[in-house]
């Protein structure tokens, strides 16, 4: 039983991880109707430079944590900027590509800061953990719930009561007649990829918060893929669950696949959440609540 | 066409031309075929005497030491950027360069330098990659200073023997020691594994569990087995679980440490997976005598949070002594690197495997012999190699049976906060009983 | 058929039977142009180091896998981000059916070159053909996401299938370039040529690329071809007009694993070892790259794209000695090395190419082509 809290709360910790970066990914669509493979590479960038203020700089956390989102929500904004308001009209297929190369570009430059060391983000928690009824729990997942849901909290607000939100919200639904309301929807582009940076910097601080940040780091991104279609493309509620749900199957798996399914072969953990994406897209090929495309001929 | 086409044209033109230029087949870079050797000699006869065929010219090397000497080319494939050695890779490399540098500031052999920079290369510490990077350099080379890895140096083993390229490995394989062109230094993985097994009973007794993590490989295979011998010897409960390279990786070695409990937890994998796994389970409450091979230490692993952890349980089995150490080899060491900002054993280990390549030179100069086959032929004639203290000169002797040729000392070390490195020495040269009485009739752990 | 003098007298755009308008070479450009690149390609290992025409040769290679990936997302219109999956396949396919059981601590039956070429293509195919259904249901992004985690599924079962494939960080042989006796991975004599063990090898992949190459260039020119054209433009109006959806959808899955495993298959054998962690997400977007910047939609163009990206390494490191603040060690000095800088060129390469020249290398040598038909009247 203990076993198994421990390993609902890390998986915890950790899909919190996996939802903000799938908010990222689900904002960028939503508006831009495009899928940015780049959001890795924001996360390390992010990372690397919470790293820099908290470890480097030394300052505090939290401070850090908002300098680096600040940092990478400008990451975002130049790199929709440069690589991505040329292919405004092009094909969805191609813009992903590109995406795709900008990652490459990106990573590159963020992997050769870090070196061949790791580099840990320096954060108030540390190894200690809390014990609960005989159960360890690490104060870190805590704190990665806690500031996850801060987060959605402050994003649903942010959408549902300013006037941006509306903006960015009326984009999402119709390009066009919101160009013909006078939202200026090449802002609203940029905004929601300095949105996913800053989403993408509070993960990518978390992922450094523990053992560093090292070249490899960046694969940890490519599990919000499943997160994303598990929830559905274009909806927001989705991402976050989605999140959640590929950290805790993870982290059960994780715990439990050594004793009952050996022969699904060592650290099966590591590739349970495409299992669980090819599951339900078979079923639902629009994801859990993501909404069904009209095609028309 | 339009003239800013022109301009995006044109570079690319240049490119082009370039690229054919360089590639094109010169008749002295032609690769020679291992089949026809008599032929097409690339520089016999020298005016400094001695025969020469591959990867050894009379031009002086690129920023070389004394102009008018020749130049010895050696290659070195390792594990520069992404794999799991990596932060080790980098001084083992740095160390080498250093070391031939002060061979040559001395004068070279017989009349050479020896460059053991421009033919550089990095592995990922993948097997695949190892052996592509690999063809690239073989024509070019006379031997290799360095092949990281025992996977990846087995995967080009054939090549090795093909082309008689005598190379020194960056791992400590029981398997060389029944190669000819390996050039092994140190104890291997499977004395090591048995030493640490028989020093940790005379810690906590032999009334005890054993669990040995190790990578899939044959770096973790050949430990494993080494130390699968040793608990049979003892009557030990023992038990090894695989683990791949990688820190997001290590979920099923923590469940299992944690789940099994063992008394003595043996550890076969980097540095970042150890404390991965060391870390965590610590965290979960287990408790033990933790032993890492050789290659599971890295001073930087002091600064992550599960310092603690290691400084009460961590001990290396390494093969010799750390960077602080005092031998006459140590020291030249030290003076040749200077200021380094981060020290490591990895820079003692590059400098402890170039000796035996040193000696080797030496004698085929010596025989008028720099061809691949003459340096081949000196290898297997070494019975020492002067290591300048860091191992007994018999270390070094790869003409004898490796039943008794073979290395069979290690060297304990623990958590030091105040040494440089991290560990220092607790337990000095020893062979445990183990080793002393296994027969190496064979690989510890088959390879290929 | 008989060929209108029209042709023959040089005005080459005046089809006059519809053989002619379909046919491969209907031009006597095309003609001459083939054959003097055929040509150009026979002479290249003479030309260039060893070294250079060993990486020719496994682009060559490559080209027969970006063709096979072509005809599944360039003519049929099917995002795969799986291509490395199929590979993969193909290559451990080709390595137990060929390899020599005396080389290899791995499974490996030491059968001949014309069994596991043809069986490495067959079971990538069977790959195609399951994983074809998947493509049927998922449109567009879920699908290119899909195959991306196929390729995830793909590289934990080649992590653990350590009897087949010999484990993360070991790896194993690929499969022996036997053919009836004769070796491909030895220098040796052929045609009375005495041919270094590089040279051989590009010609057999020469051979090959020809052969697949050829059979590409007529599936896209006949009836399946169109049909995947009419899936690709528009699918639900291609099933209006009686193109079965699954069927062709399943059939370009299909076939672009055959090619996808042959291509994996003489890969592996080429460059001697093959580990598991090869096939990964990266494998998979070279690919796309190859596509991309040679020419979606067409073979020459997957053919070009190979050669780009493959001999792109080799180019950067020619480069960056004339490039300051690049450092050609691995380790320290310079802003970048080496390594970094050809990976950064790949990225932007991709971007550049995708903004500027969507058409790719194909695209370029069009124009070049049209302008120079049109002299001196271009405009």
């Amino acid at each position: 039983m203990t076993r198994f809290v421990q390993s609902v709360v890390t998986g915890f910790g950790f899909g919190s991880i996996y939802a903000l970066l799938a908010l990222g990914f689900v904002i960028i669509y939503k508006s831009t109707l495009v899928i940015s493979f780049a959001q890795p590479s924001l996360m390390v960038i992010g990372g690397l430079l919470s790293y820099f203020f908290a470890t480097v700089l030394g300052l505090n956390f939290f401070l850090a944590l908002l300098l680096a989102m600040a940092a990478a929500a400008l990451v975002g904004v130049i790199v929709e900027r440069s690589a991505l308001r040329p292919m405004i009209g092009k094909p969805v297929f191609v813009v992903a590509i590109i995406t795709i190369g900008v990652d490459i570009v990106l990573r590159i430059v963020a992997n050769r800061f870090i070196g061949p060391r790791p580099r840990p983000v320096r954060d108030p928690w540390g190894l200690s953990s809390l014990e609960i009824g005989g159960v360890f729990i690490q104060q870190r997942s805590l704190a990665m719930v806690a500031v996850t849901g801060v987060v959605v909290v402050a994003l649903a607000v942010f959408f549902k009561y300013s006037r941006t939100g509306l903006a960015m919200r009326a984009t999402a639904l119709d390009q066009e007649t919101s160009l013909a309301q006078g939202i200026s929807v090449g802002t609203v582009f940029a905004l929601s990829w300095a949105l996913a940076g800053a989403l993408a910097a509070v993960a990518g601080t978390f992922v450094g918060a523990g053992s560093g940040l090292d070249q490899q780091s960046w694969i940890i991104a490519l599990k919000a893929l499943p997160a994303i279609i598990l929830g559905g493309l274009d909806s927001l509620p989705g991402a976050v669950i989605g999140g959640l749900t590929v950290g805790i199957v993870e982290s059960l798996v994780a715990t439990y696949q050594g004793q009952y399914a050996p022969w699904l072969g060592a650290n099966f953990s590591v590739v349970s959440p495409y299992v669980i994406m090819l599951i339900v897209l078979l079923i639902r090929p629009y994801g859990l609540f993501g909404t069904p495309e009209v095609k028309r001929v | 066409m339009s003239p800013k086409k022109r301009w995006t044209y044109l570079p690319l033109l240049l490119v082009v031309l370039a690229l054919v230029a360089a590639g094109c087949r010169a008749a002295e870079q032609e690769m020679q075929p291992p089949e026809d050797q008599e032929q097409e000699p690339a520089g016999d006869d020298d005016a400094q005497g001695a025969q020469t065929d591959v990867g050894v010219t009379e031009e002086p090397c690129p920023n070389a030491v004394n102009e008018d000497n020749g130049c010895i080319y050696l290659g070195i494939i390792s594990d520069l950027t992404v794999g799991p050695f990596a932060p080790l890779a980098g001084p083992i490399t740095e160390a080498q360069a250093a070391f031939w540098r002060r061979v040559n500031e001395v004068g070279g052999i017989a009349g050479y330098d020896i460059d053991a920079t421009t033919y550089v290369r990095d592995n990922e510490f993948n097997a695949e990659v190892h052996n592509r990077v690999f063809q690239e350099i073989r024509g070019e080379v006379l031997a290799l200073a360095q092949t990281l890895g025992s996977s990846p140096t087995l995967a080009i083993l054939d090549d090795m023997r093909d082309d008689s390229i005598v190379g020194a490995p960056a791992s400590w394989n029981s398997a060389w020691e029944f190669e000819d062109v390996i050039l092994e230094s140190g104890a291997n993985y499977c004395f090591e594994s048995m030493n640490g097994v028989d020093w940790a009973t005379e810690q906590v007794g032999t009334d005890i569990s054993l669990l040995h993590i190790h990578f899939p490989d044959d770096y973790g295979n050949d430990a494993a087995a080494g130390s699968e011998i040793a608990a049979q010897a003892h009557g030990i409960e023992y038990s090894a679980q695989e683990t791949p390279p990688g820190r997001d990786q290590q979920a099923g070695a923590i469940e299992a440490v944690v789940s099994q409990s063992p008394d003595v937890l043996f550890i076969t994998t980097g540095p970042q997976e150890m404390v991965e796994i060391v870390g965590r389970a610590a965290a979960r409450g287990w408790q033990g005598l933790v032993l890492g091979s050789g290659p599971t230490w890295n001073p930087a692993l002091l600064g992550t949070d599960a310092a603690p952890a290691l400084e009460a349980m961590y001990h290396q089995v390494g093969p010799w002594g750390t960077w602080g150490t005092d031998t006459a080899g140590h020291q030249a060491m030290r003076d040749a690197l200077g200021d380094v900002s981060e020290i490591n054993d990895g820079y003692t280990a590059g400098w402890v495997w170039s000796y035996p390549m040193r000696a080797a030179l030496e004698a085929a100069a010596e025989n008028g012999d720099l061809t691949r086959e003459g340096l081949l032929q000196a290898v297997s004639a070494l019975t020492e190699v002067d290591y300048e203290g860091m191992l007994p000169n018999e270390a070094g002797n790869y003409a004898d049976e490796p039943e008794q040729g073979a290395f069979r000392q290690s060297i304990i070390a623990g958590v030091d906060t105040e040494s440089e490195t991290g560990v220092s020495t607790i337990e000095d040269f020893f062979t445990g009983p183990t080793a002393e009485e296994h027969a190496l009739d064979g690989p510890c752990y088959e390879l290929g | 058929m008989n060929r209108p003098r029209s042709a023959g007298r040089g005005r080459p755009l005046l089809y006059t039977s519809y053989a002619q308008d379909i046919a491969m070479f209907n031009t006597p450009g095309k003609r001459w142009g083939v054959a003097a690149l055929f040509a150009l390609a026979l002479l290249a290992p003479f030309a260039f180091n060893d070294d250079v025409v060993l990486i020719l040769a496994l682009a060559l290679v490559a080209a027969i896998g970006a063709i096979g990936l072509n005809l599944v997302t360039g003519y049929a219109g099917q995002v795969s981000l799986g291509h490395a999956f199929f590979l993969g396949i193909g290559t451990y396919a080709g390595a137990v059916l060929g390899g020599d059981p005396e080389a290899t601590r791995a499974l490996a039956f030491g059968l001949p070159m014309v069994v596991w070429i043809p069986g490495a293509g067959l079971v990538a195919a069977l790959a195609g053909l399951i994983v074809g259904p998947l493509a049927t249901r998922l449109r567009g992004l879920y699908l290119a996401i899909v195959t991306l985690g196929l390729v995830f599924l793909g590289g934990h079962l080649f992590k653990e299938a350590r009897f087949i494939t010999g484990g993360i960080g070991a790896g194993r042989r690929g499969a022996a370039l036997d053919f009836f006796g004769y070796r491909f991975d030895q220098a040796g004599p052929l045609l009375g040529l005495d041919l270094t063990r590089a040279q051989k090898q590009y010609v057999l992949a020469l051979v090959l690329l020809s052969i697949f190459a050829v059979l590409g260039r007529n599936l896209a020119r006949s009836g399946v071809g169109r049909a995947f054209s009419a899936i690709r433009d528009r699918d639900i109006a291609a099933e209006v007009i009686g193109v079965g959806l699954t069927k062709y959808k399943v059939l370009a899955f299909t076939i672009s694993s055959f090619y996808a495993g042959v291509a994996g298959a003489v890969f592996y054998s080429i460059a001697g070892v093959v580990e598991p962690t090869a096939f990964n997400l990266l494998l998979s977007v070279q690919y796309i790259a190859m596509i991309l910047i040679g020419g979606v939609a067409t073979i020459s163009g997957s053919i070009m794209g190979a050669i780009f990206i493959m001999t792109l390494a080799r180019v950067t490191q020619e480069i960056a000695h004339y490039i300051p603040y690049i450092s050609t060690q691995a380790i320290g000095g310079g802003l970048i090395n080496v390594f970094q800088l050809e990976a950064i060129l790949y990225g932007l390469l991709i971007i550049g190419f995708l903004i500027f020249e969507p058409r790719g290398l194909f695209g370029i040598w069009f124009r070049t082509r049209n302008y120079w038909k049109g002299w001196p009247f271009s405009y």
